[in-house]
């Protein structure tokens, strides 16, 4: 098993035809657990890493969910496979940085574990589009499995034990990655980002934080744990994206209505650039992918065409195109290998028309 | 400089250009004394030579780690370190009790309490409608569930 298999793999994210929705892309939950008894993996020794790695893989394989995964030590994967999984936003940059750092992904790549990162165990469960129901329950099922099976670190007082204050008591981060284009064109994104922060939420560039945001795309999670039931925090975060939801809505109707042809124009240059371009930077067609994103919710697209843009969105990015080449190549010679990528993905894309009123 | 093994080492980069200066301790504090990026040098190397003020008895990580890493050794340390950390988590979290859930299996303390607390009601109800053969159950009852807590 490789990381070349997870590319090639049909799976939630790239593939699933129908479950992408207008502006949330996806929406994850993460539990942060550890061992009790075994130091914290920035504290632990070398040795005291590897037996905490073998404990928390044998655990996790033994799951029905971890049937058949993909098990990869960092240690074991070049650069390039380590950024590809980076990219997928199936590991962090900290757990490829990190020593002993390993991760157990199910097939169909909706559920990661990470092992070693800042806690012993992070329990990651992505899906396509807004379901923070159904990713939280299997999130749930996944902890009661593992916590049958595991000692975990926890104190009546302060819920589950973590590495960092940040992420103790419910160890909890749930978050939303959204399409914002229309909140970014009108210029109100700083404004809404402030009022997020206000109100407890996070909102964070693409890959996570200290990231850009990338193709007008922000990833909002809550940052409390402690003091708060999941519920709570599941709400809390559930109103918000509702909310943004209706203002991203808004303000797209608006800029199409006030902008009229200028609207249309720009989404078509957009079109335009993408299926005739020779040598594409991954901002400029992340950028770019998102006004065809925003076009295929508009109807100025076919909605069935989302799905492919928002694979050209991950699969645009600078490992996956390298890893797909197979050479190595330089950074004119990645721009080229997306170009003949995205047009030849859009070749098939009927041309961008004002939808019928 | 003066002959005495250096033991102060200091590189500077100003505009680009990397200097090194090597002092023996007695030449630092004088010669240091007029730069202030040296100054803030010696803070940091005083810092780190600081004796630390709590040591987790688990895993030998101290307070001073903790401020260097913002992170904490072990579970452990939770109790080691809690009176300082109250007052972070104060700043950071929404309050300092948690109200999520429990690791499978584990019926938490609080939830046991609240069981006792419930018991005790109960029990002076039945007492009060002089149902004692109720009373008497719950007694047992409650005796039962509190030798599951730590006592306070």
């Amino acid at each position: 098993m490789s990381v070349e298999d997870i590319l090639s793999a049909e799976n939630e994210l790239t593939h699933l035809l129908g479950a992408q929705q207008a502006v949330v892309l996806s929406t994850r939950v993460r539990l942060a657990r550890n061992l009790q008894n075994h130091p914290f993996p920035g504290w632990a020794k070398e040795a005291q890493r590897k037996e905490i790695a073998d404990k928390c893989i044998k655990a996790l394989t033994q799951l029905s969910r971890f049937k058949k995964a993909h098990i990869f030590k960092m240690s074991e994967l070049t650069d390039l496979e380590r950024t590809v999984l980076v990219e997928r936003h199936l590991v962090s940059k900290e757990l490829i940085t990190g020593k002993s750092g390993a991760a157990v992904i199910s097939r169909d790549q909706t559920c990661s574990v990470m092992v070693n990162e800042e806690d012993h165990l992070r329990i990651q469960v992505v899906k396509a589009g807004w379901h923070l129901r159904s990713t939280w329950n299997i999130a749930e099922q996944l902890d009661d499995a593992l916590g049958s099976s595991l000692e975990i670190a926890f104190s009546d007082k302060l819920g589950f034990l973590t590495a960092c204050p940040t992420n103790v008591g419910t160890g909890l981060r749930v978050s939303a990655m959204v399409h914002l284009p229309g909140l970014c064109l009108a210029g109100h994104i700083e404004k809404v980002s402030r009022a997020l922060g206000q109100d407890g939420l996070a909102v964070r560039g693409w890959l996570g934080e200290g990231t850009e945001a990338l193709g007008n795309i922000f990833q909002i999670s809550n940052q409390q744990t402690l003091g708060l039931s999941e519920e709570v925090i599941m709400k809390h975060l559930g109103n918000w994206i509702k909310n943004l939801v209706e203002q991203e809505w808004n303000a797209r109707r608006k800029l199409a209505e006030e902008e009229g042809p200028r609207f249309t124009d720009r989404l078509a240059r957009s079109l335009a650039v993408l299926r005739s371009a020779h040598l594409l930077t991954s901002v400029e067609s992340m950028n770019m992918l998102s006004h065809l994103r925003m076009a295929c919710d508009l109807g100025y697209l076919p909605e069935t065409s989302r799905h492919l843009i928002d694979r050209l969105i991950i699969e645009g990015q600078p490992a996956h195109i390298q890893a797909r080449h197979g050479k190595d190549l330089d950074s004119d010679g990645r721009d080229r290998s997306r170009a003949i990528a995205v047009r030849e993905a859009l070749a098939g894309l009927p041309e961008i028309t004002e939808p019928s009123a | 400089m003066c002959g005495v093994i250096a033991t102060v080492h200091l590189t500077q980069i100003i505009q680009g250009k990397v200097s090194k200066i090597h002092y023996c301790e007695a030449c630092a504090n004088k010669g240091g004394a007029g730069d202030p990026a040296f100054f803030e040098l010696q803070k940091l190397a005083q810092a780190t030579t600081l004796k630390p003020a709590i040591v987790c008895p688990v895993c030998k990580f101290t307070d001073i780690d903790f401020r260097r890493l913002g992170r904490l050794g072990c579970p452990s340390c939770w109790d080691v370190f809690a009176a300082p950390l109250d007052q972070l988590l104060n700043s950071v979290q929404h309050d300092s009790q948690h109200m999520g859930r429990v690791p499978v299996g584990e019926l938490s303390f609080n939830q046991i309490r609240k069981q006792i607390s419930t018991a005790l009601a109960e029990m002076n109800h039945a007492i009060k409608s002089e149902n004692y053969e109720k009373a008497a159950q719950l007694r047992d009852e409650i005796a039962k569930l509190k030798t599951q807590i730590p006592t306070e």
